[in-house]
């Protein structure tokens, strides 16, 4: 054979002939791929890994040669150095070269083209079935199986997932690897090694074989048990000692050693799918008897554990096999145990007087990439109101909150704050969940849902109400607008909506009630009309009847139809407008157009949270967490006890006689606002830390709710190295003035 | 890749039996969203006999119409749960990891998508 192409290795180019691996081709060059070890040629160990075009930990045993491939081999003793990147700039959002996937159904997935794996797909053909056969040596590698069932594979071509109804595992045995003293040398080949590099036409030099004999391999079979290799760097002779019972030992000069010390079963992925419905066969299924204990040497050449390691774990009490992988971390390497396990079952078998069943095995088998890993996932997607071009266009920065698109700020976030507090604002709150409920049985529902009255709501009014779960804790909160006696719309959060929905209709379920939901989130657009000069602008544009505080009515503006709610997060007197998306934009413009006298300006996130925190008004998972209950919140008003039954009630009546340990508070210092997580202390302890902050224009110094976790709470804390004092929110407007103008 | 436009047609929540019931306007297309909640595309007006029904006129979906090459190259690489058999059918879940329903007929397929996702939609599929 001649050479058909050269690949570099280290930086030097090397000759590869054809049907050569990476790693035929650099022990072809008298190299070793990595810098020692047993070589199977067989994708059962790391004894061959190196850097392939930039990716590391490559199998070069499984991976072709073909010319301009450039290889780095990994340092002798530690990992490969991690690329040296330039800065990365987080702000650039173009996306990374991507891995493909395809994607195919398959009636039986075989894995493994061996003798078992032939066997089984044939019979699976002859009763009709549509069979699919992978195999690494062909390219397919097979690192995952997933319930579904789902076989992960790596191709030349990207990934492949492939939905089987039944798979059958025929993945055969490995080749065990000799645990001895001087195991890690350059001149170490198992038996099929042996036979495929003498297939190539290499040179084994003067070769012995211990236990099994390669047929048509030069070499001298050398009788005896192992004991160790001689050598420094590469192999200059092996030493067994006879087994006669005498332990004589005798040394054997060699170049090369041939191993044929047993198999094992390759069951990765067997045990990967331990509890799916998959058949292993072969092989791959067999009871192989487990090597002798070892007594010296490496045993995880991955991860370089030796018998050593093994015995220091051991004598510190870890007595199980999973155990002892974690605290020496043998078979947590690039080969996942393909090496080491059966030696370190026997180690445990031989102490224990028992054999431990094999370790568990995870995707993904083999080594992939970040990439290879993401093939096919898509990061969430993010919505986008009907307005998101309008926000773009009066160059407002984008950002991403509670699963949407939302305008942060339009440049200058306190002007915008003063359209609020002084003129006429524009918020797009689009992203506000909206639906509505209709039955017979809709009020007792809401009833058992919300623990604040709904029958007494009269149509054409509504409510604020919290949602709790059954510990009483605040999942969510809106408004409850009554639309006619047995119908109602419902408001949630931006993040909420789809929980909200879930949440409901599991209840409905479970009360079996009749209440027909639609979730109107994404068909219905709103904008919110904020500020003192707000019933001016609407007024302009045909909402002459304007809806009273917390009333709400069907109309008109500048000749869309409208669902008008009355209500206020701001403070300031603010009509919501819901409308079919399709008229968004319309709406939008009609009311920058007919305020521009009034000062109107739209107004982003930044913006309204600095006004609703004003106000002292919450927000559900910025404010509140988890296990936030009213009363930790200080909405103990919003919760009517009187109440015969809701969610969350039981919970509450029960909590309510323990001790208050935790509260959400109104904090206000001079000065500039601290940061939002901001701890709080008080007696030189953190008690507690900064939920929300503002520094508000109107008030001249910061407004924050924060959390205070420990009693008894205090009036005065310490913020960012300032006195903050304990007050009561809200910090504006207490009596509610100006929003029910 | 044909654009994906506005979808606009009548949305009705109401109960199963009175959706059964209902007669359609044909040619209709009918999306069966679940057995209380349906789409039919083009109506403007619904006459289901449950006087608790939730009707809304429906802007909410962006959908386009694929022929089956358009289909096959296009949407299905970007589906990862099993198609439907059976023709007309309703099949739903993620579509490059946007949520979608995909209405399949013999001759064509009505890819559909909440519009508050059209952007992403579109640019996945690109």
């Amino acid at each position: 054979m001649s050479p058909v192409g050269r690949i570099v290795v280290d930086g030097h180019p090397i000759p590869f002939e054809s049907g050569d691996s990476v790693a035929m081709a650099v022990m072809r060059a008298g190299e070793h791929p990595h810098h020692g070890g047993t070589i199977c040629l067989a994708g059962d160990c790391g004894n061959c890994v190196a850097q392939v075009n930039g990716v590391a930990y490559v199998r070069t045993c499984q991976t072709p040669a073909r010319p301009g491939l450039v290889i780095q081999r990994h340092p002798a003793l530690e990992a490969p150095p991690l690329p040296n990147l330039p800065q990365a700039d987080l702000t650039d959002s173009r996306p990374a070269p991507s891995i493909g996937v395809r994607r195919e159904d398959a009636d039986v997935v075989v894995i493994g083209a061996g003798d078992s794996g032939i066997a089984a797909a044939a019979a699976a053909q002859r009763r009709g079935r549509q069979v699919t056969v992978l195999d690494a040596r062909d390219g397919m590698e097979v690192v995952a199986i997933y319930a579904g069932l789902t076989v992960v594979v790596r191709t030349p071509d990207g990934m492949l997932h492939v939905h089987a109804h039944d798979v059958v595992v025929a993945t055969g045995a490995a080749e065990l690897h000799p645990v001895c003293p001087g195991n890690s040398l350059v001149g170490l080949v198992t038996v099929r090694a042996a036979q495929q590099l003498h297939a190539a036409g290499m040179d084994l030099g003067i070769a012995v074989a211990i236990g099994s004999v390669p047929s048509g391999v030069p070499c001298k079979s050398v009788p005896g048990r192992l004991i160790r290799i001689e050598g420094d760097g590469r192999v200059s002779g092996v030493v067994t000692a006879d087994e006669d019972g005498s332990g004589r030992e005798r040394t054997t000069p060699c170049d090369t050693v041939i191993l044929g010390l047993g198999r094992a079963a390759r069951d990765v992925l067997a045990r990967m799918a331990m509890d799916l419905p998959v058949t292993v066969v072969g092989p791959a299924a067999e009871a192989f008897p487990l090597p002798a204990s070892p007594t010296a040497g490496t045993v995880c050449p991955c991860s370089r554990v030796t018998v050593d390691d093994l015995e220091s774990v051991w004598d510190r009490g870890f007595r199980e096999l999973e155990l002892i992988k974690r605290a020496s971390l043998t078979g947590l390497g690039t080969c996942q145990g393909g090496a080491c396990l059966p030696h370190v079952r026997a180690f445990i078998a031989h102490r224990a007087d028992r054999i431990p069943d094999p370790f568990t095995a995870r995707p993904a088998s083999r080594q992939i990439t970040l990439a290879e890993a993401a093939a096919g996932v898509h990061v969430d997607a993010f919505r986008r109101t009907p307005l998101h071009d309008e926000h773009i266009a009066l160059g407002a920065r984008m950002d991403r909150f509670g699963a949407w698109w939302r305008p942060w700020h339009y440049g200058d976030h306190v002007s915008e704050y003063w359209a609020v507090r002084e003129a006429v604002s524009l918020g797009d709150v689009s992203t506000l969940g909206k639906l509505v409920v209709s039955g017979p049985d809709v009020v007792e529902f809401l009833e058992r849902l919300y623990p604040t009255y709904v029958a007494d709501i009269r149509i054409g009014r509504s409510r604020y109400a919290l949602l709790l779960n059954e510990r009483g804790h605040l999942i969510d909160d809106g408004m409850i607008c009554r639309e006619a006696e047995a119908r109602f719309v419902l408001t949630f959060t931006s993040a909420g909506a789809e929980n909200a929905e879930m949440w409901m209709r599991d209840w409905i379920d479970t009360w079996s009630l009749r209440v027909h939901v639609m979730d109107r989130t994404g068909s219905l657009a709103a904008i919110n009309v904020t500020g003192p000069l707000a019933g001016q602008l609407l007024e302009r544009v045909g909402l002459a009847a304007q809806p009273r505080f917390l009333q709400h009515v069907q109309a008109e503006v500048a000749g869309v139809p409208c669902h008008v709610m009355r209500l206020s997060f701001t403070g300031e007197m603010s009509f919501e407008l819901h409308h079919s998306v399709d008229r968004s934009v319309e709406l939008w413009r009609a009311l920058m157009a007919h305020g521009q006298d009034l000062g109107i300006a739209p107004h982003g996130l930044q913006a309204l949270h600095g006004l609703r925190l004003e106000k002292g008004n919450v927000i559900v998972g910025m404010d509140s967490e988890l296990d936030s209950t009213p009363r930790r919140l200080g909405m103990e008003w919003a919760v009517k006890m009187e109440k015969a039954d809701f969610v969350g009630r039981s919970a509450l009546a029960r909590t309510a006689g323990l001790p208050d340990d935790r509260r959400l508070v109104g904090l206000t210092m001079p000065g500039s606002a601290p940061t939002e997580g901001h701890p709080i202390w008080s007696g030189g302890e953190v008690v507690g830390h900064v939920a929300s902050s503002f520094t508000s224009p109107l008030l001249g110094h910061a407004v924050m709710l924060g959390w205070l976790k420990r009693a008894p709470f205090p009036d005065r804390v310490e913020v960012d190295g300032r006195t903050a004092s304990v007050v009561r929110p809200p910090f504006y407007d207490p009596e509610g003035i100006r929003a029910r103008a | 890749m044909p654009a994906l436009e506005s979808i606009s047609g009548v949305r009705v929540s109401a109960s199963p039996e009175a959706l059964d019931a209902a007669p359609w306007p044909a040619p209709a297309v009918v999306l069966r969203f679940a057995p209380d909640d349906l789409f039919v595309i083009g109506a403007t007006g619904i006459d289901v006999a449950d006087e608790h029904a939730i009707v809304a006129e429906e802007t909410g979906f962006v959908g386009a119409w694929l022929t089956p090459d358009e289909l096959a190259e296009r949407v299905i690489p970007h589906i990862e749960w099993p198609l439907p058999d059976a023709r007309p059918a309703l099949g739903q879940g993620f579509i490059a990891g946007v949520p979608c329903k995909l209405w399949l007929s013999d001759d064509r397929a009505l890819l559909l998508c909440p519009a508050p996702y059209a952007h992403e939609l579109a640019e996945r599929l690109r």
